[in-house]
């Protein structure tokens, strides 16, 4: 009893990954800044901001639904904090079971689709043109990252994260084998993220705010928690299956590596949010269906011939 | 990908925006700051007012040696031209920044009061 | 899918300056669009006859935030050949220097925005930067960073001594270099294409019916440049290249921008070069003849007109600006059908707005 108490309010439930993502805005934002010439905030700014936030007044349009607005954060919310108790930290996995990558998965596109309801229950013109290209994006990425995620599970056998990480231990890291799948999963990670350069259904010129364009308050907060936490865990999840040979090590240097392979993936996040520009929601489209796919796909078949 | 380039030069520099507020304030020669007069210089002519478009200064004339030169910091202008109209280069820009203020009905600076004997 | 009505502005993140478009879309199809101005409408041209001559020099520097320069020169100029009076030619390249600088920083300001609406703000804010330093020459000349109150009527107000002149260059030559990197960087931004190529395209015969002058008609392939062809002292004594491009579409814009950028760079040198010594000003009568005027220069967004109509007394009889962006801004809802909703920023901001121009 108590010990579930720990997991799911201290490690790895709410608090670490509440710190984690305080302590992943604040760097990404400092980072962003230094490349744009920038100085960017002190480290308390995103906790800060998040506090700002949380006491503001709370306000929605007339028409809106207050109740499913006010639910919907509060579900993706939920629903990542479920995904991060089972994603595997520092080798450290205490709820592992076969099939859990799938659940994790699962959990992870839940605030999309929550993002889209927002958006829609917010009535703002711009809420719902963001809602529907919330949509669109998320049919544009999910299928490449799914595809792309299943390489790591087909080559060690086994939906578990925890096996894809033991399988990585003596196979080697499977960034090796599966290049292409962990670029591939990046760019899906940033879609799914609504990041730069794929921030297309909140970009500020087009459509102000996108779906979270009417909320205000702590259910902005709340929202920018959520999305905070989901790029966490995904950068987690993304270190866990292809950078992932840190089971095997002496847990203090399975600590210090994992450390490493999450800043390398945050730079890299915000070096492509600082380069590149911001997709047409089409061009994304035919990006993700004649491009990531068959890439994808071509990454899955040659896994699969090296299991053969 | 010369952005890439860019933008590690740029990561490796000491970010540009970083001088301000703490850093000095470099304050170019030719700065139009506050009003100041040489109350020597100045006969109460009024060619100032007369030029100024911002209708931010005032002449009370009571008579040629009754008269107040008086200046509204929050109308002005700061455009340099009762400093090129005054012929006796009584009245001049000086280098030190104007303050806001609230009330800017209410902001009165008298330049020069010559009351007669 | 059924029709919605978006509207963009009077208050909107892409607007810098306040105009409402109310724009029929789709789904993410734009159907068409309607513009509505009038926001920062300051009676400018009917305040100016109530002033002198010399006060309206400060309240014409009032009409744009980017530009000032040029619309005093332009003013001083209409007056000029009014009164009759010969400028002095220093003076002249002096007027004409800082016309050129405050090219190169509405360019890059320009620049920053389109990177800006594209969501590359990396470019956006080093643009910014870099405009700071043709930002810092002015202000180290003249005293302001926006409203330099350079100009007076028979010349300008202050003289270039020798450490400026020293001083001008070199900067003027750093911001060459960092101008080539920027042009480097965009010509090699993959996504920065494929957002602008092809996007609203505008034949040289819309152009040309439209009115539309500056870069913005220089992209569709007509060839005006008033610095060129009605060319206001000094430019008839200047070369310089005037950039054209054919394509017409929102990627020829910002390569004529950009490429103009450099080119304005080189002509700042050839400026400082040719500048003779001498005096900076004449002195100029209040009262000015009666008879009308049309004078012609080239802002930084195209040609600028001013008419000016003297009763022989020391307030202008009539003042009439034509800014080169109220044509431009015609333009926009007839670029505004078969397009993305994605790419009204870029349509936006290819015609470079300056609404307070345009209001006056
Ligand atoms: S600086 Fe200009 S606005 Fe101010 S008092 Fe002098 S003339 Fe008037
Ligand atoms: S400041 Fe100069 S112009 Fe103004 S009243 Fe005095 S002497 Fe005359």
């Amino acid at each position: 009893m108590i010990s579930g108490l720990f997991y799911l309010l201290l490690f790895p439930g709410l608090l670490f990954q509440v710190i984690c993502s305080l302590f992943f805005e604040w760097l990404d934002r400092k980072l962003l800044a230094r490349f744009q010439r920038r100085v960017g905030p002190p480290w308390f700014q995103p906790l800060a901001d998040l506090i700002k936030l949380f006491s503001k007044e709370d306000l929605l349009p007339e028409g809106a639904n207050d109740l499913v607005a006010t639910l919907l954060p509060l579900i993706s919310l939920s629903a990542v904090l479920t995904a991060g108790l089972y994603i595997p930290i520092a080798g450290f996995t205490p709820f592992s079971f076969e099939g859990d990558l799938i659940v994790i998965l699962f959990l992870m596109s839940v605030p999309t689709l929550a993002y889209y309801l927002a958006g829609v229950v917010s009535v703002g013109v711009y809420s719902i043109l963001g809602g529907s290209r919330s949509l669109l994006q998320f049919f544009s990425y999910e299928v490449p990252l799914l595809i792309a995620l299943s390489g790591p599970a087909i080559m060690s056998g086994s939906w578990s994260v925890e096996q894809i990480m033991i399988s990585q231990g003596s196979m080697g890291p499977f960034i090796l084998f599966q290049p292409v799948g962990f670029v591939l999963a990046v760019v899906g990670l940033i879609g799914k993220l609504k990041r730069d350069p794929l921030d297309i259904p909140k970009a500020k010129s087009e459509v102000v705010g996108g779906p979270l364009t009417e909320f205000t308050g702590a259910k902005m907060g709340l929202w920018h928690l959520v999305m905070n936490i989901q790029a966490v865990l995904g950068i987690f999840l993304l270190t866990n299956l292809y950078l992932g040979w840190t089971k095997t090590f002496n847990p203090l240097v399975a600590v210090v590596v994992f450390i490493i392979e999450f800043l390398v993936l945050v730079v890299i996040l915000s070096g492509a949010s600082a380069i590149y520009a911001r997709l047409r929601i089409d061009q994304l489209a035919g990006l993700g269906w004649r491009i990531l796919v068959p890439l994808s796909l071509l990454q899955i078949g040659f896994v699969i011939l090296m299991g053969i | 990908m010369s952005i890439l380039k860019a933008v590690i030069n740029a990561f490796r520099k000491t970010p540009d925006t970083v001088k301000y507020p703490y850093g000095p304030l470099v304050i170019p020669k030719g700065f139009r700051g506050a009003i100041v007069i040489d109350t020597e210089k100045c006969s109460g002519c009024g060619l100032c007012v007369r030029d100024c478009p911002a209708a931010g200064l005032e002449l009370i004339k009571e008579s040629r040696q009754d008269y107040q030169l008086i200046h509204y910091p929050a109308r002005c202008a700061y455009c340099g031209q009762c400093e090129d109209s005054c012929a006796r280069g009584a009245i001049s820009h000086s280098n030190d920044l104007v303050e806001p203020t609230y009330d800017s009905d209410e902001w009165v600076v008298v330049l020069k009061h010559q009351s007669g004997d | 899918m059924n029709k919605i009505s978006i509207p963009i502005g009077p208050q909107h993140p892409l607007l810098k300056e306040p105009l409402t478009m109310n724009i029929d879309i789709s789904g993410e199809r734009v159907l068409g669009g309607t513009l509505r101005l009038g926001y920062v409408h300051r009676g400018i041209e009917r305040l100016a006859q109530q002033k002198t001559y010399v006060q309206n020099v400060h309240l014409i520097e009032r009409i744009c935030g980017i530009c000032s320069h040029v619309h005093t020169t332009t003013f001083c100029h209409a007056v000029e050949t009014l009164l009759g009076i010969d400028v002095p030619i220093r003076a002249q390249y002096i007027r004409a220097l800082m016309c050129e600088l405050e090219r190169v920083h509405s360019h890059l300001l320009w620049l920053g925005i389109i990177a800006k609406h594209v969501g590359l703000d990396t470019i956006f804010m080093h643009t910014w930067h870099d405009r700071e330093l043709a930002l810092d020459i002015m202000e180290e000349v003249s005293g302001g960073r926006v409203s330099h109150a350079a100009n007076q009527i028979g010349g300008v107000r202050f003289d270039l001594s020798q450490e400026q002149e020293a001083m001008i260059r070199k900067t003027v030559n750093d911001l060459s270099d960092k101008a080539n990197t920027l042009m480097d960087v965009i010509e090699n931004e993959p996504v920065l294409q494929a957002r602008t190529k092809g996007v609203a395209p505008l034949s040289a015969e819309t152009i040309k019916n439209y009115c539309v002058v500056g870069p913005v008609a220089r992209a569709s392939g007509v060839d005006v440049d008033m610095r060129r062809d009605h060319p206001p002292p000094p430019y008839d004594r200047l070369t310089f290249n005037v950039i054209t491009r054919q394509d017409g579409d929102a990627w020829a814009r910002t390569v004529v921008r950009a490429e103009e950028t450099r080119e304005t760079l080189k002509l700042c040198h050839t400026i400082l070069d040719e500048m003779p010594d001498g005096p900076v000003s004449v002195r100029a009568p209040r009262k000015v003849p009666e008879g009308e005027v049309v004078v012609r220069s080239e802002a930084p967004r195209g040609e600028l007109l001013y008419y000016l109509r003297s009763d022989g007394s020391e307030n202008p009889a009539r003042l009439k600006v034509r800014t080169p962006t109220l044509p431009a801004l015609n333009l926009i809802p007839k670029q505004l059908s078969a397009i993305h909703v994605a790419d009204i920023p870029v349509v936006m901001a290819g015609v470079d707005l300056c609404i307070a121009c345009a209001d006056r």
